[in-house]
This record gives C-alpha cells, sequence and structure tokens, in this order.
C-alpha cells in the first residue's frame, strides 16, 4: 500500500552537513535572501508586483501559508509517492511542491472565492461584482474581497492545523488518502465558514451603506465587550489560536496535552485547551499595550484605536512563532536534555526573549528595507505580511526541502523510528503524580502568577526605557 | 537508595514547577489582563492644561477642499502604480511627470522639467505638467484661509495648505482674493499640514505672490520635499515644527503628530484656536492622526475655554477615498460625547462619513455645493464658517 507523505516528516532524518550553529546560520542566511528576492518581486511598494497594496498581498501570504499546511499536513504531499519525497533533490521538490501549492492558491481564490463564492452565493468575496455598489472604485472593490477572503484565511489558519495537532486527525486517521485529506478538508473548511459567520460576516455587513442589518447582525454582538465593531477583535484571538496551535505542536512537542492518555479526552482537551491559551494570549497582549501607550480610545486613529489594538495583539502573537519555528525547525528543538516540562519551559523562554528582540528589530528597522514607513501603526501597514511571508518560506524550505544545503534527508530505519517511540512515551512516562511534582506545581503555579504580575508591573518602564522608533 | 529517592524527588519538583511556572502564566494572562481589576494598572491621565491664550473669534475661508475630482481616477492611479504604500513622487502625477508613466517617476525627473519656471511663471510649468504627467486634469488641492481675531480687534491671517495644482490654486487663489492679500504679505504665515500632494505640491502659487512668507512644516518630511521648498522658490523663514504643541500667536498653536500616512508621509500639522467665552476650535488639513485623539490631546495638552471643545474645520480623515471600515463607525459613534457644537467637514472626510453624521444628528454646517464641491453636507469651495462670529 502507497503511504505517500504519511509521517513523512517524523519519518526523515535531518543530518547537519557540519556541527551548529553552522547549518542554522546558513539557512537563516539562505532563506533571508530568498525572502528578500520574493519579497522584492511580489511584495514591496518599490518593487516589481508591489502586491502589498496592502490587501492583496496580505491576502495570498495567508492563504499560501494555508496551502502549505494542507499538502503537507492534511494532504500527507499526496499524490507523490514516498519513494519520490525520499529520492528527489531538495531544489527539484521545492520547485514542484512550491508551485503547486502556488496553482493550488490562484484556483482557491480565483476560482472558489472569486468565481463560486463570489457570484453565485455572498457578493463580497467578487471584486466585479462590489463594483455594481454606487461610488465603488476598482482598487477598493479588490481591497474588500481581498480583505474577506484574508478573514476566512485567518479562521483556516487555525482550524486546519488545530484538527491535525489537537484532534489528532479523528475519526479519518486510519483512512488512505486522498480520502482522509478529503474529509479534513471539507470538516475544517465547513467549521472555517461556520467561525468566519459568526465572527467576520458582520465586520463585512456593516462596511457597507447602509448596514446590512437584513444579513448580517448589525452592531455585531462584540460591540461593547470589545469596545469596538471592527472585526479585528476576532482576528485577534483566531490569529492566536493560530500561533498557540504551532507553539504545541513544535517547542511543546503536544505538551501538555500528551499527557492525557484517554484518547477522546486528551483531543477535547487539546482542542480547546489551545483556545484558551490562545484567549490568555489575547488578552494579555491587549493589556500590554493598555500599559504601554495608554487605554485605547473609541473612535481614535492609529495607535489608540481599540480595533488596532486588536489587530496589532494577532501581529504580536506571529513574532511569537517566527523564532519557535526557527528554534524547532533549525535548531533541532533545543534544548532536549531535560525533562519535557522543563524542555518546553526552556524553550518558551527563549521563544519570548526572542520575540520581543524580533519585535524591537522589526520596528526599529524594517522601513530601512521593506519599502514601508517607520512607526508602530500605519492604517496600511500589516506586520504579519513579511513575518507571515517568512514563515511561508521556512515551511517550504523545512517541509519541501529537508533543509537543504544545511542538512541532509536520510531516511530513518524501523528501529530508529522505534527508538523514537520509546522514548517519546518514556518523556511522557517520566511524568507521574507524586507529591514532589504537586508540590512543584504549586510552587510553580505561584512563580507564574508572580511572574505574570512582575511583568505587569514593569512593562510601561522597559517601553519607556527603550527607543524602538527614533 | 535515600539518595536516590532525593534525587528522583528534586527531579519530579522541577517537573511540577516547569508547568506550574507555565500554567500560572498562562492562568494570569488570561483571568486577570482583561478584567476589571486590570484597570488599576493603567497610568492616571494627567492634564497639563498649557495656555496657549485666547482670540476673540476664528473665521476660516475655504478655498479649495477638493483635492481631486473623480475619485475613480485617482484610485485607478494608486491601483495602477502599486497600491496605498507606493512613494507618492513615484505615481507620475503633476507636477512631476517626466512622461515615463504611471508609478515609475522621481522627483527629481519630474522637477527638472519645470524647476526653471518655479514660482513666478506656473503656467508654462503646469503646461509642461499636463503633457508628462498622468491624469493632470484630476488635480485639485486643499487650501484655506484662517482669519483670527485677537481680543484687542486685531486681525490676523494664516494660509492653512496651497493645494495640489498650479492651475486650480491659482484660480481659487484668485476667486478668495488670496493672490492679492499674499501680494499684500497680509498673511503672515502658511501652515503646510503634511507632505501630501493635495496640500503641498502646490506651494508655488503661494510662493509666486509672497516668496518669503514664514512656513511651518511639521517634522518629518522626507527629502523631496524638503528640496521642493526651495526649487519652489522659497525665500522666507522656514520652521520645521517638531511633535507636540507649539504656540504661534495668543490662541492660536500647531499640534504636530508623528504619524506615518499613506503614499509615504511622514508627520501631520493640526491647528488648536482658543476662542473666549466658547471653547477650542480644531482646524485640520486632514485629520491623519483622526479627530478623536485630535480631540483626547487638546484635553491632555491644553487649557481651553469652558473646558468645551467647540468647532471642528477641515478634513477628517475618514473615509478620504469614500471607502469605508467598521472602525469609521466607532469614530462616528463615538464622537457625539466630545460635545461639539459647530463641524464644517470637507474634503477626507468623506461624503458618506458627512451623510452619517448628519444623520447622527451632529452640529454640521452645511455648505452650498459651489465651484464643484460635490455636495451641501461639505463645507465646500468658497464656504466660510466662523466660531465666535457669525459668517
Amino acid at each position: 500500500m502507497e503511504r505517500f507523505g504519511v509521517g513523512y516528516l517524523e519519518e526523515r532524518k535531518l543530518v547537519e552537513r557540519w556541527p551548529q550553529p553552522i547549518p542554522a546560520i546558513v539557512a537563516l542566511v539562505l532563506t533571508l535572501v530568498v525572502f528578500y528576492a520574493t519579497w522584492w518581486i511580489f511584495q514591496d511598494p518599490r518593487g516589481w508586483m508591489r502586491m502589498y497594496t496592502p490587501y492583496v498581498g496580505y491576502m495570498y501570504t495567508r492563504w499560501w501559508l494555508i496551502m502549505l499546511i494542507w499538502m503537507v499536513y492534511i494532504f500527507n504531499y499526496w499524490p507523490f509517492k514516498r519513494s519520490w519525497l525520499e529520492n528527489t533533490h531538495p531544489i527539484i521538490k521545492g520547485v514542484v511542491l512550491t508551485a503547486i501549492s502556488v496553482v493550488i492558491l490562484l484556483v482557491l481564490i480565483k476560482g472558489f472565492f472569486e468565481s463560486l463564492l463570489g457570484n453565485y452565493g455572498i457578493a463580497y468575496f467578487n471584486p466585479g461584482n462590489l463594483m455594481k455598489l454606487p461610488k465603488m472604485t476598482e482598487f477598493f472593490a479588490l481591497e474588500y474581497a481581498s480583505l474577506a477572503c484574508l478573514m476566512f484565511a485567518a479562521i483556516a489558519s487555525w482550524l486546519s492545523p488545530a484538527w491535525v495537532v489537537a484532534c489528532e486527525e479523528v475519526p479519518w486517521q486510519d483512512m488512505n488518502q486522498p480520502g482522509k485529506g478529503i474529509s479534513i478538508l471539507v470538516m475544517t473548511f465547513f467549521l472555517s465558514t461556520l467561525v468566519f459567520f459568526m465572527t467576520m460576516h458582520s465586520h463585512m455587513g456593516i462596511l457597507y451603506y447602509p448596514w446590512q442589518y437584513f444579513t448580517s447582525i448589525a452592531p455585531p454582538y462584540w460591540e461593547q465587550f470589545a469596545n469596538t465593531v471592527s472585526g479585528n477583535f476576532h482576528v485577534s484571538w483566531i490569529m492566536c489560536c493560530t500561533v498557540t496551535v504551532w507553539l504545541v505542536e513544535t517547542i511543546w512537542e503536544r505538551f501538555p496535552f500528551k499527557l492525557i492518555q484517554t484518547n477522546w479526552l486528551r483531543r477535547v482537551v487539546a482542542f480547546f485547551g489551545i483556545i484558551a491559551i490562545a484567549w490568555g494570549m489575547h488578552f494579555f497582549l491587549y493589556f500590554a499595550q493598555e500599559l504601554t501607550w495608554g487605554p485605547a480610545i473609541r473612535g481614535t486613529r492609529l495607535i489608540n484605536a481599540p480595533d488596532w489594538r486588536w489587530l496589532h495583539v494577532g501581529e504580536m502573537a506571529v513574532f511569537f512563532l517566527v523564532p519557535a519555528l526557527f528554534l524547532n525547525f533549525y535548531c533541532g528543538n533545543w534544548p532536549r536534555r531535560f525533562s519535557l516540562p522543563v524542555n518546553v519551559l526552556v524553550r518558551t523562554a527563549i521563544t519570548i526573549a526572542a520575540a520581543i528582540l524580533l519585535y524591537i528589530f522589526y520596528y526599529a528597522t524594517s522601513h530601512d528595507f521593506l519599502g514601508t514607513q517607520k512607526g508602530f501603526m500605519h492604517e496600511q501597514q500589516f506586520p504579519m505580511i513579511p513575518t507571515i511571508w517568512l514563515i511561508n518560506i521556512w515551511l517550504a524550505h523545512h517541509w519541501f526541502m529537508d533543509n537543504w544545503p544545511a542538512w541532509k534527508m536520510v531516511p530513518k530505519t524501523a528501529d530508529e523510528i522505534a527508538q523514537d517511540h520509546a522514548a517519546a512515551q518514556a518523556k511522557v512516562a517520566e511524568i507521574r503524580w507524586n507529591p514532589a511534582l504537586g508540590w512543584g506545581l504549586g510552587v510553580g503555579a505561584v512563580c507564574g502568577v508572580a511572574f505574570y504580575f512582575i511583568v505587569l508591573s514593569i512593562l510601561p518602564w522597559a517601553y519607556r526605557s527603550i527607543t524602538v522608533i527614533k | 537508595m535515600s539518595e536516590d529517592k532525593t534525587k528522583i524527588s528534586r527531579r519530579d519538583f522541577f517537573r511540577g514547577a516547569a508547568m506550574g511556572v507555565l500554567g500560572g502564566t498562562a492562568l494570569g494572562m488570561g483571568l486577570f489582563s482583561y478584567s476589571p481589576w486590570s484597570k488599576e494598572y493603567l497610568p492616571k491621565v494627567g492634564r497639563k492644561l498649557a495656555d496657549i491664550g485666547t482670540c476673540k473669534s476664528v473665521k476660516v475661508t475655504n478655498i479649495s477642499e477638493t483635492s481631486w475630482f473623480e475619485n475613480a481616477v485617482l484610485m485607478g492611479d494608486i491601483k495602477g502604480a502599486g497600491g496605498l504604500l507606493v512613494n507618492q513622487y513615484s505615481y507620475n502625477w503633476p507636477p512631476f511627470g517626466d512622461g515615463t508613466g504611471l508609478g515609475k517617476g522621481t522627483y527629481e525627473s519630474g522637477v527638472t522639467k519645470i524647476r526653471k519656471f518655479l514660482p513666478n511663471n506656473l503656467e508654462e510649468a503646469w503646461a509642461i505638467a499636463e503633457k508628462l504627467a498622468v491624469h493632470p486634469e484630476n488635480a485639485g488641492g486643499f487650501a484655506c484661509l484662517v482669519e483670527l481675531e485677537e481680543l484687542d480687534g486685531t486681525k490676523r491671517k494664516f494660509l492653512l495648505d496651497s493645494g495640489w495644482s498650479y492651475k486650480w490654486m491659482d484660480e481659487c487663489f484668485k476667486r478668495e482674493g488670496i493672490d492679492q492679500m499674499l501680494k499684500r504679505r497680509e498673511i503672515e504665515a502658511i501652515i503646510v499640514t503634511h507632505e501630501h500632494f493635495d496640500h503641498f505640491w502646490g506651494i508655488p502659487v503661494t510662493y509666486k505672490y509672497d516668496p518669503t512668507i514664514t512656513t511651518y512644516i511639521p517634522e518629518g518630511f522626507y527629502p523631496e520635499g524638503m528640496q521642493y521648498l526651495k526649487d519652489a522658490g522659497h525665500r522666507g523663514q522656514l520652521i520645521k515644527v517638531k511633535p507636540g504643541l507649539n504656540p504661534i500667536i495668543p490662541g492660536l498653536a500647531t499640534f504636530v503628530f508623528a504619524v506615518p500616512i499613506i503614499c509615504r508621509v511622514y508627520g501631520e500639522q493640526s491647528i488648536y484656536a482658543n476662542v473666549k467665552d466658547h471653547g477650542l476650535v480644531s482646524i485640520t488639513g486632514c485629520c491623519h492622526q483622526g479627530i478623536i485623539q485630535f480631540a483626547e490631546t487638546a484635553f491632555k495638552e491644553v487649557k481651553y475655554e469652558n473646558d468645551q471643545l467647540y468647532g471642528i474645520y477641515g478634513g477628517l480623515h475618514i473615509s478620504p477615498f469614500e471607502d469605508w471600515d467598521p472602525k469609521y463607525d466607532d469614530l462616528v459613534l463615538s464622537l457625539g460625547k466630545y460635545g461639539f457644537k459647530k463641524i464644517g467637514c470637507n474634503h477626507c472626510t468623506g461624503l458618506l462619513c458627512a451623510k452619517k453624521f448628519v444623520e447622527g444628528g451632529y452640529p454640521v454646517i452645511k455648505g452650498t455645493a459651489r465651484y464643484r464641491t460635490k455636495e451641501t453636507n461639505y463645507l465646500g469651495n468658497g464656504d466660510k464658517i466662523g466660531f465666535g462670529i457669525e459668517v
């Protein structure tokens, strides 16, 4: 039975060609070169295609991410055979698979959203239909349609991997491809559609005059709680969900949910646990902005506007994803020598520190090389575009190209795979309830809460002490 | 054996502690951050109450609010050039047309064609721009005259911005008598709100009549803009205003906001006028900082009569391209609580927004829709508004 790419990522051994940190540096430099070249070609407002209009480029960036997830996590590289994945040169694999992801991306945007949904369902997915509105310009028709598509993408970028990471592909985990992929795709797309209608449709409904009372809830139900009628409130927690899914999958190795032995309970707790952690992040990152920039004021533009603050929560969350993925893809998920919880704690601490440094670096310098302007807030600038663009390149490099050239892919032997499983199970088995663990848990929880309040106290001071934008 | 047990216990303790730290932090984040108690951590808002003095009245004459005449044409250019983040000097819009087409120009290649005609032969300069630039017929401009009466009755005049098209702005200046006021040096300064094409590129029209006029610009102009001030023939004092409050005369100050703006522009300057017995009047070019931000800044920074936000004149930058976003509704819904008594809006406020203001019952002063202004919800070209004075 052909397995296509089922288990390919776990069953490949990436052998470093040189001692660390050389491979990590090579990968970083190489991917940054590709990032900048492609940024100039596709996105840069000074460059060739100038898709950073902003929403057109934003939409393609977000959906490309999902295409990569679909191809690898949902369809397990189907229809490519395992032997092709194992024996083809990484450059050829990278070119072929990336080209396919782009073709699917175009079919989805132009075929599904614009032509099918936009012509036979919801007008705002089709710029041509939006042009029928009085005074609508071609530019904003395209921007609005792109906005609707990218809001859908935000949801799909959370639910698509969540069904694999949290729900472990249930109930189709034992099904062959492409049946499994199609089933998960249909399920996650259906859920994305539901969430879209409940979170984003009202945003689109009040985008047009008069408010579309009879087709969407206007004003939306979240107005009082979120202090805005903008759907950015939902973009915020949904982006936090996306980031949390990947943190759980990469630097957390599905901890702590993997400690739960009962299958159905683990999957349910993982799915809703990810949402709970994401809501914690959602509230905290909003609060962090209030601590540094002052309370949000409804109706203002720019940095004090609640809608932008919520959006910026999602943007800040993605800054955490960048170092987490780098640590996982190029640094062997360092460290691995301690117990699972300690490894996770150390990696999380590294990720937080690196994300803060990246955030400062981005806002201090990005206007010098991305064709953008300085400032935390610009109504037409979205740091999620370059950060997700870089992540997409890393995903293509890691998933399609086996980290070439600094790593060489060697399929693991059956013994090695068995050893890996045994080692992973042993790590989980180490964590058993006993008084020492209980004491540790209690003391740790108190320290965690104390750490949280210490952060609240020092954040305003830290922000005042660091000049990010001169 | 007992040593082993101790070792194992210590490891278990650290495992538990690591889990506890992660859990405790997440718990704090989730339960406290958006709770009512979290508000205790927020910085208290203090009022500086800077005294900018008072004036008797302020009158604003709208010289031109029609920055461009066909929104679809402008947006078509923006779309074709690559969107809202593209450098405005590369659009190949007039007067910096170089004949290479949309999105391919530069300041230097454009100004080279017209430099020798600035500022005295603007007809010739504009004729060249009409041949080489993209959609020169669509260019209009924003400018207004601010006349302030001091408490002793002395009248002071300031120009706010100088529009875009040389041809259109010269016509508008003549229509409102601005050309003669400039020639007679009655206008003591031009306050440039920001570097955008529709507010700043018509600066040679002002310098044609008074090249020595004092010019206030907000900090943040790009090198092209700084060079244009020289190329346009300015020979007077240039004052680069830093972010913050900048009192000019008793009762009138500008405030500069360090904000990034579309089409690669940075920094915006707006006017506060404190009218005796009435309150504070906000006069804006585009108000990219947002009118509520401008009002909140006034509350924090400035002392004003009766603690009353009295009036607004100008572009409020809500839907400049007749676009919309739910956050604009946040503004429309929130503006009422600030209690403005007179609102004269136009330009980048957006016709739809003005309509929503009227529907919301706000005190919008209607205009006459003359000289190519499209609707009466705007205080249009040639219209006047008075604060502390009837016009």
